[in-house]
């Protein structure tokens, strides 16, 4: 199969994984929706059916056009604004994931890579330009170095990073909600924050809208461009992703696999931690997270949707904020809670990944290739003799 | 002084009534890696098992209900996980994820339609609908509580709590005493072997998962009708993950696994008995996920370091 | 007569999609109650007509008749319904059930409807084992038992489950000595009671030992079969081991001069206690293709996983220039000059999921050449690569092409291209032409003689005669983990000299076979 069929190939799969996600959405918000109470069957199946029309309109078409038909520039640029954390979070699943390993710590990453900016934005005594960068910075140092202890552990011990990397978001989600709590609590506040930011530690906005697009989002497509460079384009990414193909064959090559299974994990912690301190510092004045946000598993579905491939990162990114944004604005004008993402994400992610579905669909398309080329060859042949 | 206001009976009892969901999971964990499974999704199926449990005893006025829903549910996710995994050929580690998704949000989207809650409200749950008389029953054992200490520390426990622990023995039957265990062990280490004298593989791995996940399912019905009053976000906080270090820590055997568990346990009755005392719940909350870490990593060295371990492999194949 | 044959094969061919014949019209007949060998070198087909007859594989063309019936031995199933068992080479056993468990695995007798009724299990397990002569221990875990047991738990697994016609691959290639003999007298007795036994094997002096009738295959057809009272060793050697085609090689005379490789005594003793690598011994030089030939399973394998760090000794001491490479990273061992064409090309030689570039540069992608700062230097990549695929005429579209996608022996092509072009100063070369089209093969041959000439030192390992025979300079024979022959020209070697040699009819003694050591 050549490389057009083969990308043909995937892009029927991929819509075929999203409609069946999108299928079942349908059918959850069918259930969800609110039927007048004592009508008759048929005059509640119909109102359902309008309410499911309505959030599925929400759903798809809602974050980019008003009711009116025209563009909602609010709209897009707060899903361009949501991208932020998870193009970074997908940049590190996708390295991680590209060496084979499944370090799941993306999630307890980019909080403490946020809770670090913010400490920075908090306490740091530097001059207005340098003071963002340094933040993000030392987020980013901080979480790569979080990421050495899974990273060792299975380098030199073989302990399941998974496992580790799990424990680990925890772990840093209380240690950062104790501090949060006591000694670095705003008292005078009404809910759980911590002092506020300098005002020069803030981000400066792209758009002045209130969607917080910040230029973090420059920087974050910069850093996929960074990102994919590194990955096709260095030997050391050439090594991660040697190694996640076959470690067999790295190891025979002269590759040092050990080194490599640590510098992946920590390079996904050093992504994470730079995304975790561009949202803090590009959309709050004051750090308030008390739970793990989730950006870390959404990173996971963004690298799948991807194929581990950090160009695409972007465009999976996007429309996973899309699809959030439509969630969002289905639960605030229809009623179905916004979880319904995580559902969607689920299920879309699942398809994706199963090497077998569709398999026998792409069977037949090699099978057909195969015939022609050999039909061809016969041709050329017959040809040829006479 | 200090000591004996932290060990007291209660203490104890504490542990065991602590251990129990985790122990659930934790048998689940062991059953799968027999087969050779890592079902990491435990963790979203207790959290599915303890909305529907807790939901089905509100409804039936039964927490018999309740518990046999919770299990049913367990089974069928976990069912499917292994459609996906064993028929699609999704990688397993990626379902179990896929799994924990559907259990952290889906279950939160649940819950928000019943309760007829809209956004605004951070945290939803159903602590309203259950109330004690749904709740899983406690049993005194008649001549068991009359022993001093002992009794006060075994007896009073909830159904579940015994159910959980005679589970390992169960567990241990099972994989060690019947033709169903022997062929998950057979499929877990050598499927060819198992295949080479006409076992089904895919039918035992599906029976595998299918036994993991109604252990996974008991242990969200222990959390959502016992341990607390019906089910609320987050609650089952990591116990699947936990499991699947006690698993390891416990080298896939269950009694073993039970001991690991054990320790996880009283790591988390330790912190929350002492932040009783004054120290901060957040600082003892992270307690038994640093246990687990030091766990793997002595259990890792112990390994290395035990005899016939010799030669370092020149491969780099760290399992998994 | 017809009757008496239990099994009879009829013109059996085999051929892979891949365009290789494994057996080519091969007639097979067993009678009832004998010991038959089916010989030959590795690669002959013995293998793949087994797997025909145990339901593994399927004829291309042929027919299988069993007890005057002809069958369609679909699966393993099947063939086990028919009264055939397989006992394979690499063990089917669950190391950690006992060995009354592993018996009745799939056929598990119950007490009380659900639980394993152990003391049947055990009962079933000592009955056979008594029965056959075949002395197990019911109640032992499989992992801790010797080889030997193990070996006759899948013997008796195979009885139980009414196997009348036993097929043993290779027995006795795990085995050491005393646990051969004590194999022999229950193989004779299993003769004594009416059971067929099918034994494959290229070890002559055991064939001749215990077999009544062999059929030899070699190059995937048969050389006939024969009475084994009637033959002698050096007749059935030449039967076994032989060119039907000399493949000549325009070589040119070698001529070596530092030794490069200098290996030491070398000894290994593997997993199951079998002594692999007996004090084994020799310097290649410069500008030479030293050979190692030999049945595989004699150590080949063993001392080229010790070259590269794949493995470690027990004992003794390898150098490449003076320097010792023994338990150095594969990068070290490469900045010494040494390459590899490993024997098993998807397993190490190439990441399948890579483009051909991707597998081309994997032991230089740190090199300043092919790197600009931090970054690939892309146009000096893609110019290396195109050299390379055009200097080894790899047939592909273009280097951003899936290796995967490529034939065997362009697959190998790309291994080869890559292992050569790192200027190396040694090359080991485990089978490099094993399974691949013949233009690839001639082409790689002539590559490893050209190289050889500029000066770079040549191992080659093959169990192909022709390659082994008309490539090397000298050779060398391996036979039970020693090196028992040298022969500094291979010009006027006969191919029944080396087939005595292969199969441990000759042996030099030391002093000849310590003249590989030139230092």
């Amino acid at each position: 199969m050549n490389k057009k069929q083969s990308l043909l190939f995937s892009l029927v799969r991929g819509t075929a994984a999203i409609l069946i996600a999108l299928l079942v959405t349908t059918l959850l918000i069918f259930i969800c929706a609110d039927a007048p109470d004592g009508a008759s069957l048929g005059a509640a199946i119909s109102a359902k059916l309008t309410q499911t029309g309505g959030a599925l309109h929400q759903l798809l078409i809602g974050p980019a056009f008003r009711s009116n038909g025209s563009i909602s520039a609010k709209n897009l640029s707060d899903i361009l604004a949501a991208m932020i954390p998870t193009i970074f979070t997908g940049l590190a699943t996708c390295v991680m994931f590209s060496a084979n390993q499944f370090n799941l710590g993306a999630e307890g990453g980019i909080m403490l890579g946020a809770f670090v900016g913010a400490l920075g934005a908090i306490y740091l005594r530097l001059p207005a330009g340098i003071l963002p960068v340094v933040c993000v910075l030392i987020a980013a140092a901080a979480v790569g170095a979080m990421m050495l202890i899974p990273a060792v552990l299975k380098a030199k011990l073989g302990v399941s990073e998974m496992v580790n990397s799990l424990m680990l978001n925890y772990v840093v989600m209380y240690f950062i909600k104790y501090l949060l709590n006591t000694h670095l609590a705003d008292k005078s506040k009404g809910q759980v924050q911590s002092y506020p930011f300098q005002a020069d530690a803030a981000i400066p906005q792209l758009v002045d809208n209130g969607s917080k697009l910040s230029w973090g989002f420059i920087v974050a497509l910069v850093f996929v461009v960074l990102t994919a460079l590194f990955m096709y384009r260095t030997r050391w990414g050439y090594a991660i992703r040697m190694i996640g193909i076959n470690q067999d064959f790295a190891m025979y090559s002269g590759m040092k696999v050990g080194g490599i299974v640590i510098l992946s994990q920590v390079l996904g912690g050093v992504l994470a931690g730079m995304g975790g301190g561009i949202e803090m510092l590009g959309r709050y004045t004051a750090f308030s997270w008390s739970a793990l946000p989730g950006y870390g598993w959404t990173g996971i579905t963004v690298a799948i949707l991807a194929g581990n491939n950090p160009a695409f990162v972007p465009f999976a990114a996007f429309f996973m904020a899309y699809l959030d944004k439509g969630c969002n604005l289905m639960s605030t004008y229809s009623g179905i809670p916004a979880q319904l993402i995580d559902i969607i994400q689920a299920l879309i992610f699942l398809f994706f990944a199963a090497e077998q579905f569709l398999s026998r669909y792409r069977q037949k398309l090699v099978v057909r290739n195969t015939q022609a080329e050999l039909k061809s060859k016969a041709a050329q042949t017959e040809g040829s003799v006479k | 002084m200090l000591l004996q206001r932290i060990f007291t009976t209660d203490f104890f009892f504490s542990i065991l009534r602590i251990t129990a969901p985790i122990l659930f999971a934790t048998l689940g964990a062991v059953i799968g890696e027999k087969a050779g499974i890592s079902n990491i999704g435990l963790e979203g199926i207790m959290m599915i098992s303890a909305l529907f449990g807790s939901l089905t005893a509100y409804w039936t006025g039964s927490w018999a209900a309740g518990v046999l829903l919770a299990l049913i549910v367990g089974v069928i996710v976990s069912l499917l996980m292994g459609f996906f995994s064993f028929n699609l050929k999704t990688d397993i580690i990626l379902t179990g994820v896929a799994v924990n998704m559907i259990g952290s949000g889906g279950t939160l989207f649940l819950v928000k339609v019943i309760t007829q809650v809209t956004e605004g409200t951070a945290l939803a749950s159903t602590t309203s609908l259950i109330t004690k008389s749904v709740q899983v029953p406690s049993v005194n054992i008649p001549l068991l509580k009359e022993i001093p200490i002992l009794g006060d520390i075994l007896s009073g426990h909830s159904v579940l709590t015994y159910l959980a622990f005679l589970l390992v023995y169960l567990t241990w039957v099972m994989l060690y005493k019947t033709p169903l265990g022997l062929n998950i062990r057979s499929v877990g280490e050598n499927p060819n072997a198992a295949a080479s004298v006409g076992v089904s593989v895919l039918r035992v791995k599906y029976i595998a998962i299918g036994l993991s996940g109604a252990m996974a399912g008991l242990g969200g019905a222990y959390m959502s009708m016992y341990y607390a009053m019906g089910w609320s976000q987050d609650m089952v906080a990591g116990r699947g993950f936990i499991a699947l270090a006690a698993q390891a820590m416990g080298a896939g055997e269950p009694l073993g696994s039970m001991l690991a568990a054990l320790v996880f346990g009283l790591a988390q009755a330790l912190g929350i008995k002492v932040s009783s005392l004054g120290a901060d719940s957040n600082l003892v909350s992270p307690i038994p996920y640093l246990v687990t870490i030091l766990g793997l990593v002595v259990f890792a060295l112990v390994g290395a370091a035990a005899p016939g371990s010799g030669t370092p492999p020149p491969r780099f194949r760290p399992p998994r | 007569m017809a009757e008496e044959y239990v099994v009879q094969m009829k013109g059996i061919t085999k051929v892979y999609p891949n365009g290789i014949a494994a057996n080519q019209d091969v007639d097979l007949n067993i009678r009832k109650g004998e010991i038959h060998a089916l010989m030959g070198e590795n690669g002959a087909g013995k293998s793949t007509l087994m797997k025909m007859l145990f339901g593994l594989e399927q004829p291309t063309s042929g027919e299988i008749w069993i007890n005057g019936e002809k069958v369609a031995l679909t699966s393993p199933t099947v063939a086990i319904a028919t009264g055939i068992g397989m006992v394979h080479q690499h063990f089917m056993l669950v190391p950690s059930l006992t060995v009354a468990e592993n018996m009745v695995l799939g056929m598990v007798p119950k007490k009380s409807g659900l639980l394993i009724d152990s003391g049947s299990a055990i009962e079933i397990t000592r009955k056979y084992s008594e029965k056959f002569n075949l002395h197990v221990d019911p109640t032992a875990r499989v992992c801790d038992i010797p080889v030997g047991m193990k070996q006759k738990v899948e013997i008796l697994k195979a009885l139980v489950r009414g196997a009348k016609i036993l097929i043993l691959d290779e027995p006795t290639a795990v085995l050491t000595t005393q646990e051969t003999t004590e194999l022999f007298k229950e193989l004779m007795s299993l003769k004594e009671q009416g059971y067929t036994i099918i034994f494959i094997s290229h070890k002559l002096a055991e064939i001749m030992q215990i077999t009544d009738r062999m059929t030899i295959l070699r190059g995937g057809k048969s050389m006939g079969v024969y009475e084994t009272k009637d033959e002698s060793p050096e007749k059935i050697s030449r039967l076994m081991v032989g060119r039907d085609v000399v493949l000549k090689v325009e070589k040119g005379k070698a001529q070596p001069t530092d030794t490069v490789l200098r290996v030491r005594d070398l000894e290994y003793i593997n997993e199951w206690g079998k002594k692999m690598l007996d004090k084994v011994s020799f310097d290649l030089r410069k500008g030479e293709i030293l050979g190692v030939a030999g049945v595989e399973g004699n150590g080949q394998k063993e001392l080229v996983d010790m070259l590269f760090h794949l493995n470690q000794p027990n004992a003794g001491s390898v150098e490449v220039n003076g320097t010792s490479v023994l338990g150095l990273s594969q990068r070290k061992i490469r900045s010494e000059g040494v390459a590899l064409v490993p024997e098993d090309r998807m397993l190490y030689g190439i990441a399948e999921g890579g483009t051909i570039e991707e597998n081309l540069i994997s032991d230089r992608s740190g090199s300043k050449r092919l790197n600009r700062g931090p970054l690939f230097d892309m146009k000096a990549i893609h110019a290396e690569c195109d050299r390379l695929i055009k200097d080894y005429t790899v047939l592909c579209k273009s280097g951003a092409q899936k290796v995967k996608m490529l034939s065997g022996g362009n697959i190998q092509k790309v291994v080869v291209a890559r292992e050569f072009s790192n200027n190396p100063k040694l090359i080991i070369a485990d089978q490099p032409t094993r399974g691949i089209d013949v233009g690839a093969t001639e082409f790689i041959r002539r590559k490893l003689v050209e190289l050889s000439r500029s000066g770079v030192a040549v191992l080659l390992v093959s169990a192909d005669l022709n390659e082994v025979m008309e490539l090397s300079d000298s050779l060398i024979v391996m036979y039970g983990g020693q090196i028992t022959a040298y022969f500094e020209d291979t010009a006027d070697l006969s191919d029944d000299l080396m087939g005595e040699y292969m199969l441990g009819l000759k042996q030099q003694g030391p002093e000849e076979v310590g003249r590989v050591c030139h230092e």
